[in-house]
């Protein structure tokens, strides 16, 4: 157990320092504040001299958005790692050494996770100077949101890692990854918009589009990791406690069965490409 | 010889579809059918439709009294609208018999029939009635029948004084021409004849008694039938009841009216919800006690035919909020005290097609105008400093503050929007610093 602890913490250390020092990462973060920047900036010309604009946390939508972009670049930065890993051997190399398909994918997680935080706390840094730039606020009810964006990395990372450890070669890897969260957010996005429109302005077509995506949209619920955080997020609008923390205990749950589930693929598939 | 096979086709094609056609003889579009009309309780008062066959769920509001009543009627298609219309006045024929309320497959209640009537404390076109059951319905229509007797009463006596009144008046200009024509002059001392004061119209109303079938139910799903008095269930009569409540209650909602386009009126229902606003502003609250429903079910217990999202949901205002003060202020500082006011708008004459509003005062009265709104009137200035401010309410009497009322103002700097794209490079240079630092480092 203790072997096991130093050889994670080890594997933490290399991956979080290799990471840290890329150019990717703080391209990533770089690229979801410049979309934020793109939305608030339109949040605000919306609203004319003389006139109001009621809305309920305008940072929330620019937060879900930063939230994606920097969880689908761990996600895809770790698959694209532990495949590499794969086909040139070096995993094989590893487990023949005293690492574990535990302690190695626990060390992936714990470093994509505090990846995830500090990218977080870049963000809290982001929104509170945009707060004092053009007072949109930065209530306790962002800190809650920002607060439930570290568990929907981890729902994020964890379900990644499990995909990584189904497949082999780094191509398949990226493309399922792709694919799979790339319907998550696509059946999310197509529902809430058609949700959005009142059914009279809807043609026949897109209200079977509508109804369809919305049996689809009921299927990944519980699967989507998006999905969760749309849910907590809804539970600080709500401003309710026990909602905010059944849904903290959801996205936990979430990414043990994850990581537990791609330790067992792994261990079973093996480590070879 | 090809053209001649391909005319008989076509030939046999035609008689086909014609004879198809033929047989196939359009739909009445009029039907017979047993529809439940619908006295359903919505908030603060009661919204009346009529559930056809082709709506197979009545929707209501938990532990009120709503009244289903089944009739058969004429029911239409009516394309335009896309739904189904009743010809209540053409065929309106009460079916007879006991409503069954089943629960889980037990029947849970047998409902005869009730007498009931609608009581508006602030008349007919007021938002808030109450409904009243057997003999107190009773009362309160004779209430109201009493009311409107004093009424006509009042009416003949102010038709008989302003008949005197006219004639004294009449009497009044004939002496004082009289007089003038005498060569009198200087004040003539003649009393001015006063005219009799119209009497006011009963200030409620009370439907007439009708019957029906009180529902006051839990939330739940049941469904009901009607049976008939020789036991058997009369056919079409079964539907499904779903009986839902309000998500959340108790908060305060406002109505705003903005000063540039008071036609257009902005909701601030959620306690979450923020009024962002970023210059000179005149802005007109009216608070609503307010209930939050799913949209669904809502917009089905209004009209079952209507629309709405299982995955939304709604604010209703369920009664204005009145004899309360707004606190307009930031932090502890209370900046603005409004009392509720009336206003009229003024349209501007000329090309500009503008409008003011204006405070109505009595010189607007005296002119025979009414007031537009009444609202409560906070200002924004120019200069004022752009951070958050507060709105509430308290009672005007107790001055105790009300519940959920707070509602953030936030002035908002839009100039600075530009500088946001800044920001936005924190993590690039942060970048820059650690890699060259590590890289220099390494050099070393």
């Amino acid at each position: 157990m203790m072997k096991n602890g130093k050889v994670m913490k080890t594997l933490l250390k290399r991956d979080l320092l290799y990471a840290l020092y890329s150019w990717g990462y703080y391209g990533a973060i770089f690229a979801s504040f410049l979309a934020s920047s793109f939305l608030l900036k339109n949040f605000l010309d919306a609203i004319r001299e003389e006139d109001i604009l009621v809305s309920a946390f305008p940072l929330n939508y620019p937060l879900y958005i930063t939230l994606i972009v920097i969880s689908l670049y761990l996600v895809i930065m770790s698959a694209i790692s532990i495949s590499r890993e794969r086909e040139q051997g070096t995993l094989e190399v590893l487990f023949y050494g005293p690492v574990t398909p535990a302690s190695f994918l626990w060390s992936r997680y714990l470093k994509d996770l505090t990846l995830g935080i500090l990218a977080l706390a870049f963000t809290a840094l982001y929104f509170y100077v945009a707060s004092v730039l053009t007072n949109l606020g930065f209530t306790i009810g962002l800190a809650k949101a920002l607060i439930m964006g570290i568990f929907l990395i981890s729902c994020v990372v964890s379900f990644g890692l499990f995909i990584s450890s189904l497949t082999g070669r780094m191509r398949s890897s990226i493309i399922t990854l792709m694919a799979i969260l790339g319907a998550f957010l696509a059946i999310q996005f197509v529902y809430n918009m058609l949700l959005g429109i009142e059914k009279e302005s809807l043609s026949p077509s897109l209200l079977y589009l509508r109804q369809t995506t919305s049996y689809l949209f009921r299927g990944i619920n519980w699967i989507s990791p998006f999905a969760y955080l749309s849910r907590g997020l809804d539970s600080v609008i709500l401003e309710n406690r026990t909602l905010y923390v059944t849904h903290v205990l959801y996205c936990v749950i979430y990414s043990l069965v994850f990581v537990f589930l791609s330790i067992y693929t792994m261990g079973k598939r093996g480590v070879k490409a | 010889m090809k053209w001649y096979r391909y005319g008989v086709l076509l030939l046999v094609g035609m008689l086909t579809l014609g004879g198809s056609l033929a047989i196939a003889q359009p739909e009445s579009p009029f039907k017979e059918q047993l529809v439940y009309s619908l006295t359903s309780f919505n908030g603060s008062s009661f919204s009346k439709n009529f559930c056809p066959q082709s709506e197979d769920t009545i929707y209501l509001i938990a532990h009120e009294n709503s009244v289903v009543t089944p009739v058969k009627t004429i029911v239409y298609y009516w394309p335009i609208t896309r739904r189904y219309m009743a010809g209540f006045s053409t065929l309106n024929e009460r079916i007879n018999g006991k409503l069954e309320i089943v629960h889980n497959g037990k029947v849970i209640a047998t409902q005869p029939e009730q007498k009931y009537v609608l009581y508006y404390p602030k008349g007919y076109w007021s938002e808030k009635a109450v409904m009243y059951l057997d003999e107190e319905a009773e009362n309160y229509y004779k209430k109201y029948k009493q009311a409107v007797d004093v009424f006509n009463q009042k009416l003949r006596e102010y038709y008989q004084a302003m008949e005197r009144y006219r004639e004294v008046l009449n009497r009044f200009f004939e002496e004082v021409r009289r007089r003038r024509e005498a060569g009198e002059e200087g004040p003539l001392n003649i009393p001015i004849p006063k005219e009799p004061k119209a009497p006011d119209f009963v200030d409620f109303y009370t439907s007439e008694p009708a019957s029906g079938f009180i529902l006051n139910l839990p939330p739940g799903k049941y469904e009901i039938r009607l049976r008939r008095d020789d036991g058997t269930i009369f056919e079409g009569s079964e539907k499904k009841l779903f009986v839902f409540t309000s998500r959340r209650k108790g908060g305060v909602g406002y109505e705003i009216i903005p000063g540039n386009r008071w036609t257009k009126k902005e909701n601030c229902d959620d306690p979450s919800w923020i009024i962002h606003a970023v210059g000179k502003n005149d802005l007109y609250f009216n608070p609503y006690k307010q209930e939050e429903y799913n949209e669904l079910y809502y917009n089905k217990l209004v009209d079952p035919q209507e629309i709405g999202r299982l995955e939304r949901f709604k604010w209703v205002h369920i009664d204005p909020i009145e004899n309360v003060t707004l606190l307009f202020g930031r932090g502890k500082e209370i900046l603005q005290t409004v009392e509720r006011t009336p206003y009229f708008v003024k349209q501007i004459p000329g090309p500009e097609l503008g409008y003011e509003i204006i405070q109505y005062d009595e010189e607007l009265k005296k002119k025979g105008y009414q007031p537009t709104f009444e609202s409560y009137k906070v200002s924004l200035p120019p200069h004022l400093p752009k951070t958050d401010y507060q709105i509430s309410l308290v009672s005007s009497g107790s001055g105790q503050p009300e519940e959920k009322s707070e509602r953030t103002v936030r002035m908002l700097k839009k100039e600075n929007a530009p500088y946001l794209y800044l920001v936005a490079f924190l993590p690039l240079f942060v970048g820059v610093v650690t890699i060259i630092g590590r890289a220099t480092k390494i050099e070393k």
